[in-house]
């Protein structure tokens, strides 16, 4: 009971600072927005028992939205929000787009039959666990993440590099 | 009771670490300055900026030291004092770290003065030189532990202590600490005789207050955690294991706060060449070497 | 089963707000935030499922994890085509970007 109180709680802060990203003007606000978002999801997988990961992502994405907020500064023509512009269009579409996905997914969440819930898994039990399952079962997929950022990496710098005369 | 009890003794941290920063700044040893400091800030009067951005400027401060005391909750004193022994309690550390460099922004968007921007973006890139250069070593650390708990990481050092076991570990995690809690050489995003002061620049009376003595937690913080993982914890003979501990801490707090006294600031793209160039090659050096002296030279 | 239901729930309006973030925005950084949610939304479910449904296959673990990577490689690469055309157009409007149009 606790924890559905709990889940719902960071999953309301969640969707509420995800709304904020979108409404508020100013840029800094709406990284910043998101980070909170991301940071209650990390505490929504705390709260369903899930540490190591709600610990990874509180950590993660607090470096990676303030990255953002400054890319945001560097890009946008009105970071401070102070004057005003509109930078959104074919605004109706999107709205009937978000509403119909997000009713599309409740329903499907409602019409499927779920089965049995499962017991509980201990915190430490969980980093063994899923250390394990990286090292063995996984380690080929975990290895294509690595040279996948490796990928993005070289990708990136080869993209934004000045080009030289 | 843990809980209380932790908190007293890093605001009593606190307390020493604002007198030997005293002393390590002008030269002149005042046990009661910080108190008098206080009663100054409290009495002079909050000025807020015009145009600020009000949520961030209040928010920024307060943030800095709740993200110092979080980090702090999962830092052993003693067997048993300790607020919560979490299974991932090494990661956890650096994720409440990972919210000063989001609290510095804050505190330097929120005024909407120059000085302040300028020290909360500096900032956000130090902190892309040191984050790697806090998890890389805490990987050794762990690795030698087997275990992300805390304790069970001071426990692993009853045979010899990890600053002796890997002092390149110890070496490269003491000055990611010191750009964590931006003391002297790294003091990029305050910068007094620079930046003015930079993110505090635009603080006054009970807001400044908040942040130095956050700022005062975090410097204490920082000197805990490298006690917990490199200098061995609460171990020790003789002493209670909380004497150790707080002894141990103070030391490191003290070399923290007086090694910059000898060395000149660091500009912004000498501090992430070094970082990245030197630091994070010797970083994984040292997983390396720790991995072979696990496996190898002590099966 | 409600905690599973309500994390479900979650994640399908975090979807949504992410949908309509990113067809609405102009601006590439602010649709790449869309997408951004998009991906916490679907997160949100993996762990659901891990925790709820299959706490013994730690293999739902391994794929909240991949999409973390996901999502850094997603604003890594975005943020380098953006640099790019900053260069060269001077903004990272998504209205002006139609270069590739016939």
């Amino acid at each position: 009971m606790l924890q559905t109180i709990f889940v719902g709680l960071f999953g309301i802060a969640a969707i509420w600072f995800g709304v904020v990203v979108f409404t508020t003007s100013s840029m800094v606000r709406s990284a910043l927005a998101l980070l909170f978002s991301q940071a209650a999801v990390g505490a929504m997988f705390l709260a369903m028992q899930t540490e190591f990961l709600g610990v990874l992502q509180i950590m993660m994405m607090g470096t990676e939205m303030s990255i953002m907020a400054i890319f945001m500064v560097m890009y946008m023509m009105d970071p401070g929000g102070l004057m005003g512009m509109d930078m959104t269009h074919q605004k109706r579409i999107s709205q009937v787009a978000g509403v119909l996905g997000a009713l599309v997914v409740v329903g499907i969440v409602f019409l499927v039959g779920w089965g049995s819930i499962a017991g509980s898994v201990p915190p430490d039990q969980q980093v063994h666990g899923l250390g394990i399952e990286l090292m063995e079962r996984s380690m080929l997929i975990f290895e294509t993440a690595g040279i996948t950022i490796l990928t993005a990496m070289i990708a990136t710098i080869a993209v934004a590099l000045e080009r030289r005369q | 009771m843990t809980t209380a009890m932790i908190i007293l003794v890093l605001l009593a941290g606190a307390y020493a670490v604002a007198v030997l920063e005293g002393w390590a700044t002008n030269g002149r040893f005042q046990p009661a300055g910080p108190v008098l400091d206080a009663v100054a800030m409290l009495g002079r009067e909050s000025v807020v900026t015009r145009s600020s951005d009000r949520i961030f400027f209040e928010v920024g401060p307060v943030l800095l030291l709740i993200s110092a005391l979080l980090a702090a909750a999962v830092l052993p004193l003693a067997p048993g004092l300790i607020i919560t022994d979490l299974a991932t309690g090494a990661l956890f550390v650096n994720a409440a770290l990972a919210y000063v460099m989001v609290a510095l922004l804050m505190a330097g968007w929120g005024p909407d003065g120059v000085y302040a921007m300028v020290g909360g973006w500096r900032f956000l890139g130090q902190l892309v030189g040191y984050s790697m250069l806090i998890v890389m070593p805490l990987t050794a650390v762990a690795m030698r532990a087997e275990s992300l708990f805390t304790t069970r990481i001071v426990e692993s050092q009853g045979a010899m202590w990890n600053v002796i076991f890997q002092p390149m570990g110890f070496i490269l995690f003491f000055l990611a600490a010191l750009a964590v809690c931006f003391l002297p050489p790294f003091d990029l995003p305050t910068a007094p005789g620079e930046l003015a002061g930079g993110v505090m620049a635009e603080y006054t009376g009970a807001r400044l207050a908040i942040m130095r003595l956050a700022r005062a937690v975090l410097v204490v913080t920082l000197a805990v955690t490298v006690t917990v993982f490199y200098m061995g914890g609460w171990l020790g003979p003789v002493l209670p294991p909380w004497a150790w501990t707080l002894g141990k801490s103070l030391l490191v707090a003290a070399a923290m706060l007086f090694v910059g006294r000898f060395i000149p600031r660091i500009r912004e793209e000498h501090l992430l060449q070094w970082f990245w160039k030197f630091g994070i090659p010797l970083a994984l050096l040292n997983i390396l070497y720790v991995g072979i002296v696990l496996l190898v030279v002590d099966s | 089963m409600a905690t599973l239901i309500v994390a479900l729930i979650v994640g399908a309006i975090l979807f949504g707000v992410g949908l309509y973030g990113s067809l609405s925005q102009t601006n590439l950084v602010m649709i790449m935030m869309g997408v951004e949610l998009i991906l916490a939304g679907a997160m949100v479910n993996l762990v659901a499922f891990w925790r709820f449904l299959h706490p013994e296959a730690y293999s739902g673990q391994m794929f909240v994890l991949i999409v973390m990577t996901v999502m850094a490689l997603e604003m890594a690469v975005g943020f380098g085509v953006g640099t790019a055309r900053f260069r060269y157009k001077g903004s990272v409007e998504m209205e002006e970007a139609r270069d590739l149009k016939g």
